[in-house]
C-alpha cells in the first residue's frame, strides 16, 4: 500500500464521472492512471473505476441487455482491467479504446456463449426480431452528439452494419442474414463505416 | 486443409467490432502480423470503435463499485506480457483480448445452408428424432438377427463386435447431452450427426448420397483445433442407400464434420474440397 498512501495529497480519483471520455487530455490520464494500476495501486484503480465503468456498463448493456447480466460481465471487464493493467501499451491505441475493447469483447463473448452459436443463428434467420429493436434502443441512449452527428453521416446500409455489430453484437455473417445482403457487401459496409466515423469524429489514428 | 479463402483484408471493420468467428480471427490476425498498414487501419477503426461505445454510457449501481474494488484487492495481478514475436507488439493487443474468448466459441466456420435447415429440430429439441434414430438402430439390430439365423463360430466373433458397435451407438444416443444436427451433402444427400461431448463420440448415419464410381469412397473426417483427423470410410454401392449409423469416437470440443471423396483405400489427409462441412454444437 505504500503507493496508496500518497494518494490523498497527489492525485486520488476526483468525483466520478460516468459519461464520455472527458475534455482534452482525459485520455492522457487514463492512460498515466493505468499505469499506477499495473504496479498495484489501488487508489489508481478506483480512479480508473471511476472513469470507465459507467462507458463499460453501458456498453455491455446494449450488447447483453439483460440488466443483471450486464452487471455480472461488467464486473469482470473491472477485474480484467486491474489483472492486466501490465499489458495496456499505450503505442497500440488510446486508453479508452484499450478499456472498450475488452469490454465489447467480454459481451460478446457472453451473447454468442450464452445461446450456442447455432441456436442464436437459427433464431435470427426465422425472426426478424430485434433488429429495430437494438437500433432504437442504442438511439435512446445516446447522450453524445457528435458521435450522432457522425453516425449520421453514414449510408444506411453502413450505419445498420455498423449498429448491429457493434451494439448488437452480430458476426458479419449474422448481419448478412439479417439485412439479406451479401457477406461480402457487408464487410465492405462495416469497413467503410468505421473509416468514414473514424475520419468524422477525427480520432487519433 | 483449406476450407473457405477470401481476401482476409476486407475484414478489418468487422474484426474492430468483434463481428467475426473465431477461424475468421486467427486468420485476419495472421495477415495483421504480416501487414503494417492494416495494423494501422486496425487502430484507427479501434479509436472509432471506443467513441460508439462512449455513447451508451449508463450510471452504474454503487454496489456495483463496492464489488469491483473489493475484487482487485484479493486478485493477483498479472506480470507484464514478454513481448510477443510480431512485429510493433501486436501480439499484446490481439493476443491479450483473444485470451478472453477460448471458452466461449463463436460458432466455428458456417455455411449457409448447412445446420439445421428447415424443419429440421435445433440441438435444444431432443423430442421428435429419438423415435426415428430408433428406428434405425432397430433396422441395424435386425440385421445382425437374421445373420444370427445361420450362425457360424467365426461369426459369432462379428457379432460380438456389431453388438458392441450398437450398445456405442445407443450410449451416444442416450447420452444426457445428446445432440441431433443434420445438413445436406452438397454432392445430394444428407448427413445426420448424434453427438455427446460427454461421450466424445458422434454416431454418423447418412441417406441419398451419390453413387461414386468403383475407385473412390466418402471419408469422413473429424476437423477441429486439434486438426483433421480420419474418421472412417463409407462406400456407397447402390442409389439410395442408408449409411451408418458409424460411431465415431476421439471427438474435441470445436471439431467439425467433414466429408470428402477419396480414392476407395481412403488418404490420411484430404485431398479435395469437402462435400460436407457440419458444425458440432459446443460444450
Amino acid at each position: 500500500m505504500t503507493e496508496g498512501q500518497r494518494g490523498p495529497g497527489s492525485g486520488p480519483p476526483e468525483p466520478r464521472r460516468s459519461g464520455g471520455p472527458g475534455g482534452p487530455g482525459a485520455a492522457d490520464e487514463l492512460s498515466g492512471l493505468l499505469t499506477r494500476v499495473a504496479r498495484g495501486d489501488e487508489d489508481a484503480y478506483a480512479a480508473v473505476y471511476d472513469r470507465t465503468s459507467g462507458q463499460v456498463l453501458g456498453l455491455v448493456l446494449a450488447v447483453v441487455r439483460d440488466p443483471a447480466q450486464s452487471e455480472e460481465v461488467a464486473q469482470e471487464v473491472m477485474l480484467d482491467l486491474w489483472r492486466s493493467a501490465s499489458r495496456f501499451d499505450p503505442g497500440l491505441g488510446s486508453a479508452t479504446a484499450w478499456v472498450m475493447t475488452l469490454a465489447h469483447r467480454r459481451a460478446v463473448d457472453r451473447v454468442r456463449s450464452e445461446q450456442k452459436a447455432a441456436q442464436r443463428e437459427r433464431r435470427v434467420a426465422t425472426a426478424t426480431i430485434e433488429y429495430d429493436d437494438v437500433i432504437e434502443a442504442v438511439e435512446a441512449r445516446f447522450e453524445r452528439e457528435r458521435v450522432r452527428r457522425c453516425l449520421g453521416s453514414l449510408t444506411e446500409l453502413q450505419r445498420e452494419s455498423v449498429t448491429l455489430a457493434y451494439y448488437g453484437g452480430y458476426t458479419y455473417r449474422q448481419v448478412a442474414d439479417l439485412l439479406g445482403v451479401a457477406t461480402g457487401t457487408v464487410k465492405t459496409r462495416m469497413r467503410d463505416g468505421l473509416i468514414r466515423l473514424r475520419d468524422c469524429l477525427g480520432v487519433d489514428q | 486443409m483449406r476450407f473457405r479463402g477470401s481476401d482476409p483484408h476486407t475484414l478489418a471493420g468487422a474484426y474492430a467490432m468483434d463481428a467475426v468467428s473465431e477461424p475468421d480471427r486467427a486468420q485476419f490476425e495472421r495477415h495483421l502480423s504480416r501487414c503494417d498498414s492494416c495494423r494501422q487501419e486496425v487502430r484507427g477503426l479501434r479509436e472509432a470503435t471506443a467513441a460508439l461505445a462512449t455513447a451508451t454510457a449508463v450510471e452504474p449501481p454503487v454496489a456495483l463499485r463496492e464489488a469491483a474494488l473489493r475484487a482487485a484487492g484479493q486478485t493477483r495481478q498479472m506480470p507484464p506480457a514478454a513481448t510477443a514475436g510480431v512485429p510493433g507488439g501486436w501480439g499484446g493487443w490481439g493476443g491479450w483480448a483473444g485470451r478472453a474468448r477460448r471458452d466461449g466459441r463463436a460458432g466455428g466456420p458456417r455455411r449457409r445452408g448447412l445446420g439445421y435447415p428447415a424443419g429440421w429440430p435445433g440441438p435444444g429439441r431432443r423430442l421428435g428424432w429419438r423415435p426415428r434414430l430408433a428406428a434405425a438402430l432397430a433396422c441395424a439390430l435386425a440385421a445382425v438377427a437374421v445373420a444370427a439365423g445361420v450362425m457360424t463360430y467365426g461369426m459369432q466373433h462379428r457379432l460380438d463386435q456389431a453388438q458392441r458397435r450398437d450398445l456405442t451407438v445407443a450410449a451416444v444416443m442416450n447420452a444426457s447431452d445428446a445432440t441431433m444436427m443434420s445438413a445436406h451433402v452438397s454432392t445430394g444427400g444428407t448427413a445426420t450427426v448424434v453427438m455427446s461431448h460427454r461421450d466424445r463420440a458422434l454416431v454418423f448415419t447418412a441417406a441419398d448420397l451419390r453413387v461414386l464410381p468403383g475407385t473412390e469412397a466418402y471419408e469422413i473426417w473429424l476437423v477441429g483445433p486439434g486438426g483433421t483427423r480420419p474418421a472412417g470410410m463409407i462406400t456407397v454401392a447402390r442409389r439410395g442407400q442408408m449409411v451408418g449409423p458409424m460411431v465415431v469416437s476421439g471427438l474435441s470440443s470445436g471439431d467439425q464434420v467433414g466429408l470428402t471423396v477419396e480414392p476407395t483405400g481412403g488418404a490420411s489427409r484430404p485431398t479435395s474440397s469437402p462435400v460436407l462441412m457440419l458444425p458440432l454444437s459446443s460444450s
